[in-house]
Order: C-alpha cells, then structure tokens, then sequence
C-alpha cells in the first residue's frame, strides 16, 4: 500500500532547519493497521502529512498503491486523496455549518457523484458508525465521541484503501476511545489499511504493528531499552535493526 | 456541483450576517451609481432608430455668408439648418424614398369642450413622409397623405398625452381640434414614442420629448408660425413681413430623406449639387459647393449628443465601482484565511486547488449578484432622481440591456474583489491547519 524510500522532509524558516523525517524508509501492506508512536516533534504528524499527500517531501521515493506520487500534479494528488486516502483527526475537523449528512457528504462532493449513489453511500457510513438516526445534527449538537464516529463515517464513505488517523482518540475519554478504536477494527477487518499516530499504548498495542519514531527517524524499542535508529523492513517483518 | 457551491456559498454568508451584509451594501452602492450612469451613456450615445439608421439621412447645404464661415471654430461645416426656400426647392425631388423639412413652433390648442381653457403646445409643422420615415408608432389612426401636404389640408397628430387632455383619451381620429384659428381633424394619436436621443432635431434638445401635435408644414404660411427652434441669418434679408421672413437667408429648417440604396445616395447627392450650382447661377451659394448627407449615427456623432458630462460621469462611476471592490478585497481576504482550517478539511477529502479557489469565487460572484440587485434597485431610483433634475419625463429608465449591464458589473466587480483573496486561500498548506482546527 506505502512504500516510501529514504524521504527527507525538512522545515526551514529565516534561521532554523528542522529535519522532520530523515531517510525515512517503510513499508506499509494492503490491510495492515499500523500504528505510530513517539514523542511531539518526533514526525508523526508530517509522515501522516506525507502519506496522505497534504505535504511534498525534498528527497526519496513514495510509491502510493504501487504508483509515484513524488511528481503529481495538485490535481491528480486530489484525486487520489478523494478517492483512495481517508483522514481522521484528533479535533474532528467537522464542519460547523453542515449537519452530520453533509459533513459525511463532503468527499463524495469532489468525486461527481449522483444524488442517489451519495445517500446511499452516506447512509450505509452512518449506519456502519451507528449515527444513522442524526443525519440532521449539527456538529454542536453532537458529543466528543458522536462527533468523531462523524469523522469516521466521512473518512469511510468513499470506500478509500488507506485510512490516515492523526491522534483520533486524543480528544476523547477512555470509553469513547475504545469506541472509536472498534470501529477503526472493524473498518480494517474490510480490508482498509490504517495508519494510525497515538500518544497512547494501550491504543497502539491493538494494532498489528507498532511504529516508534524519533527525530525523524524509526526506532525500534522492543528490542533494547535504549531507542536506536531503524530502517523499515520491506518483506513484513517487525523490523530491522541498522 | 455549481448547485452545490452556491449552497456553500450561502451559508458562508449566513454565517457572519453584519460582515455580509457591508460587502452586499458596498457592491450595491458602487453597481448603483454605475448602472445609472452607464445608462445615461446609453441613452445619449445608443442608436434611436437602428432599423433605419444608415438610410436616414440629415441634409446639409452652405447657403452661409460668403464672406464669413458658418463655424469659426471647424470653417469646413456648413450650417447645420437650411432655409425655407431651399427646402421648398429640394423637397422637389422625387429620388427620396421619404422625405421631409421640418421645424418646432409653439401652437395654441383650443379645445372643444368650452369648459377648457386653451394652452400652447410644442408643435412640428412636417410633411406627410415624417411619420412613415421615422416609424413613428401609432395607438390609432395614422399620419396624414401626401396629398394633404400640398393644400394644406387642417389635419393633425396629437400625442397620447394630448389626447387625454383633450378628448379624455380613446380613439380620437376624425374628431376635431381648433389650432390658432383653423379647425383641424384629428388623423392619428400617437402610441408611446420616445426617441432616445431625439435625433430629428438634437437642435432643440436631444433629451426632449416629441412634440404634442403635428402638421402639415405649409401652414407655416396661413398661421405666419416663427420657427420656436435655432433660427439663424447671416444677412439682413429677414426684414419686416413675414414672407420676407420665408424667402431670407435665414437657416431654420431641418430637413431629412430616406435613401434605401447607394444608387439613391448617389443620385440625390447629384441632385443637390445642382441644385447648388443652379442658385449659385442666380447669385445665392456664394461659398464652395459644400453639401452633406450625414445618415443618423453620423449627425449625432457630429452634433455631439453625447455630453462630455455624461461621459466623464461614466468614467467616474465606474471608477467608484472600482474603489469599491477593490476596499472589499481585504475585507473578503481576511474572511477567506480565516476559514482557512476549512479549507485544509476539503482539500484533504479531495478538493483541489481549483476547486476552492472556484468555491471562494462562487461566493464572491454571489455578494457581486446579490449586491447588484439591490444595487439596481437603488440605480432605478437614482435615474428617476436624474430624469426629475433634467425635467425630461423618464427619458433614462434601465431596460433589458441596462438590467443585463447591471448585473455584469455587479459580477466584474465581484470578480476583481475576490480574484486575490480566492487565489491567496487556494494555496493555503492544508497539513499547516488541520492539527489546528
């Protein structure tokens, strides 16, 4: 599903370089969840940025669903992002003026999709997230948990192959995060591959495979105590040792 | 999907009421007083008679001063009127398809009914042709016949206005007036005309309306009528009588033909020459052979109908329309990046930047429209403000074409507010804020 080779993100302003991912090499399969950890300013965030093509990349090699995406135009990066990537985020991101249908309704907008073919692909997320009865609601009207089982319908109505999830349970209490983390299950169980940044262990744990990155790096700490710098594998394996 | 932009878009502008509602009265305000000037432009510099326009001629000969050019100013024109005695001589010609002299006089109407008082009306003393060749239009009966020219004959055309006043309204032909002391039968009464600029006489005002009634012109002689118009001589052969008046060097007549085909043109425009040449025999036309055929777009371009004021205040209108959607760009740059957190969510379910810069633009095109048609509603009232100021009547009014003008500027100015800030707010870095939202 992910291949990237030896990526190289870096911020730059007036007087600060900062390297977010260095010669990041990894590689995701079909239908794995994946979950990533590690500490603030590690490049969480920026790999899920990278991978669902909200951000370019200064050097290395992304290969999305078997095709470059490395020198994409805007638009045929648009597309993919519409019609193979759905994004979860930890604040929601729903939009306030659009009931719970509408919000859901938002990728399907960009596809071209008839009137009839939208409902019943919303319907059936809403169903699938159990929210089918607030299709009229407005964000506000709606709970923390409520509202990212919103976002989750909305990230999975396009039926896209890859779901991002940045801290998705991060604004959520104990029982709502387990809520949130059956569904993202559930949706992997039909085959969707997941990446998913948590701060939380307990959380990642439930996923097939736990990423740990540092500086920019990947590390693997089940094996030493001590976080050393990795390169993804590339046939499955947890991980290999540099 | 442009369905579903103008719904974005609407509730965009549902959301901040008070900031929406300043960025429609701006628009409103500037698509105002440009479409009001717009159409005073339009009405001075349109065309009043399309249909026509390029075989109606106004006739020009220089019967001036030999001595002394008619203008100063551009000494190769010639007078812009002819006189009495050389349209009597022109009017000879058969080659026209239509033709006519013409002046404006005032008339005493005395109306049949004792109990009213009788009242001057502005008259045109013309020729049977003038109502066939201008396409005057007509509520009912007609003009009068060519025969009716040569006794003359008391028949007369009165304006609907007239005919209210008169009559009471209705169908009026046949019935009968008294005009100074003849008693005239009534041949038609007008249907609405308002010819825009009233390019049969701009001499006597471009913005006035047609005149109340019609006759025909020889009773210029039985009535003894001084032209109510520009009556100009460069001699002293006016005199004391008044058919000392008819036969001077005094230029008062406007004098119009109907030439279909270029053969036509031709052969007219021989004829007067002629002409000339034949008075130049009897000791008139003392300066070169100088005769004009301008058709109407030429005579309007020539006497300048279109006022400078008109055009400066149009330059100035629609400079303001400017100022006012250019002090809108920042006002919708700051709405536009502040939604940029939105922004970020729809392009990472999939909008382009294409797609969001045509989102913003759709929302500016929608206070551009929305602003425009309160704007031409305000426009409506400023050209009634107008019309009362130059006493004309409702000569500037927005019809279809001004209404369609309206509305285009209203979305050029929505355009030139939100080119910039839709532009800055499709590029926004989407991954910047969505961790922020």
């Amino acid at each position: 599903m992910i291949e990237m080779d030896a990526i190289r993100k870096i911020y730059r302003t007036q007087h600060v370089e900062t390297h977010a991912l260095t010669d990041f090499t990894i590689t995701i399969d079909d239908g794995e969840f994946v979950s990533v950890m590690g500490p603030s300013g590690s490049g969480k965030t920026t790999l899920l940025n990278i991978a669902g093509l909200l951000d370019t990349f200064e050097h290395g090699r992304y290969l999305l669903d078997g095709e470059d995406v490395s020198r994409l135009s805007d638009r045929q990066m648009s597309a993919i992002r519409n019609q193979k990537i759905g994004f979860i985020f930890q604040s929601f991101n729903l939009i306030p003026d659009l009931n719970v249908f509408d919000n859901v309704d938002v990728p399907l907008r960009y596809r071209g999709m008839k009137g009839n073919e939208r409902r019943a692909a919303i319907n059936k997320a809403l169903e699938v997230v159990g929210l089918s009865a607030r299709t009229k609601h407005y964000p506000a009207q709606l709970s923390g948990g409520q509202q990212q089982r919103v976002a989750v319908a909305r990230a999975l109505v396009g039926t896209p192959s890859l779901i991002l999830a940045d801290e998705p349970t991060g604004n959520l209490d104990s029982a709502m995060a387990n809520d949130v983390m059956d569904l993202l299950e559930t949706i992997n169980n039909m085959e969707t591959t997941i990446v998913m940044v948590t701060h939380e262990p307990e959380l990642a744990a439930r996923a097939q495979r736990r990423l740990h990155l540092l500086d920019g790096r990947l590390i693997d700490l089940e094996a030493d105590d001590r976080p050393t710098p990795l390169v993804a594998r590339t046939d499955g394996s947890p991980s290999a040792r540099v | 999907m442009f369905g579903y932009l103008i719904r974005i878009a609407l509730l965009s502008l549902r959301r901040n009421p008070v900031l929406s509602t300043l960025l429609i009265a701006a628009i409103a305000l500037g698509v105002a007083v440009s479409t009001a000037f717009v159409t005073v432009y339009y009405v001075y510099s349109g065309n009043p008679i399309p249909s026509k326009s390029e075989s109606l001629f106004y006739v020009q000969m220089d019967s001036w001063d030999p001595n002394r050019p008619y203008s100063r100013r551009r000494p190769e024109l010639p007078p812009e009127q002819i006189t009495y005695r050389d349209m009597q001589g022109i009017m000879a010609s058969d080659i026209p398809t239509y033709h006519s002299g013409m002046f404006v006089a005032g008339l005493t109407i005395h109306p049949p009914d004792a109990g009213q008082r009788p009242f001057r009306e502005r008259a045109r003393m013309c020729f049977a042709d003038f109502f066939p060749m201008f396409e005057v239009p007509f509520a009912y009966g007609g003009g009068w016949g060519r025969e009716s020219d040569r006794g003359p004959e008391p028949v007369v055309v009165i304006d609907a206005a007239t005919n209210d006043r008169v009559f009471g309204g209705g169908d009026s032909v046949g019935k009968t007036l008294r005009i100074e002391d003849r008693v005239f039968t009534v041949a038609g009464v007008l249907a609405p005309w308002r010819p825009s600029p009233r390019y049969y006489d701009p001499h006597n005002g471009p913005n006035q309306k047609p005149e109340a009634i019609y006759i025909p012109f020889e009773f210029v002689r039985e009535f003894e009528v001084y032209p109510g118009g520009n009556h100009l001589i460069w001699d002293d052969s006016d005199g004391n009588t008044f058919e000392e008046h008819l036969t001077s060097e005094g230029v008062w007549i406007q004098m119009w033909v109907q030439l279909d085909t270029p053969e036509q043109r031709q052969a007219y425009a021989d004829f007067l020459d002629a002409y000339v040449m034949e008075q130049k025999k009897l000791g008139r036309f003392g300066r070169p052979l100088n005769n004009r055929l301008l058709d109407v777009m030429q005579w309007l371009r020539h006497r300048e109908v279109v006022p400078e004021e008109a055009t400066g205040m149009l330059v100035i209108s629609l400079l303001f329309l400017l100022v006012c959607a250019v002090n809108l760009i920042g006002i919708l740059l700051g709405k536009f990046l502040a939604r940029a957190p939105e922004v970020g969510v729809r392009r990472a379910l999939g909008a382009s930047r294409t797609s969001v810069f045509l989102q913003h633009i759709v929302e500016c095109q929608l206070i551009g429209v929305i602003g425009g048609l309160f704007g031409l509603g305000l426009s409506a009232l400023v050209l009634r403000l107008i019309n009362r100021l130059l006493d004309n009547s409702g000569q500037f009014g927005l019809d279809l074409p001004m209404v369609a003008a309206g509305i285009g500027l209203s979305l050029v100015a929505g355009l030139v507010a939100g080119l910039y800030p839709a532009w800055r707010v499709c590029r926004v870095a989407p991954a910047i804020h969505l961790k922020l939202q």
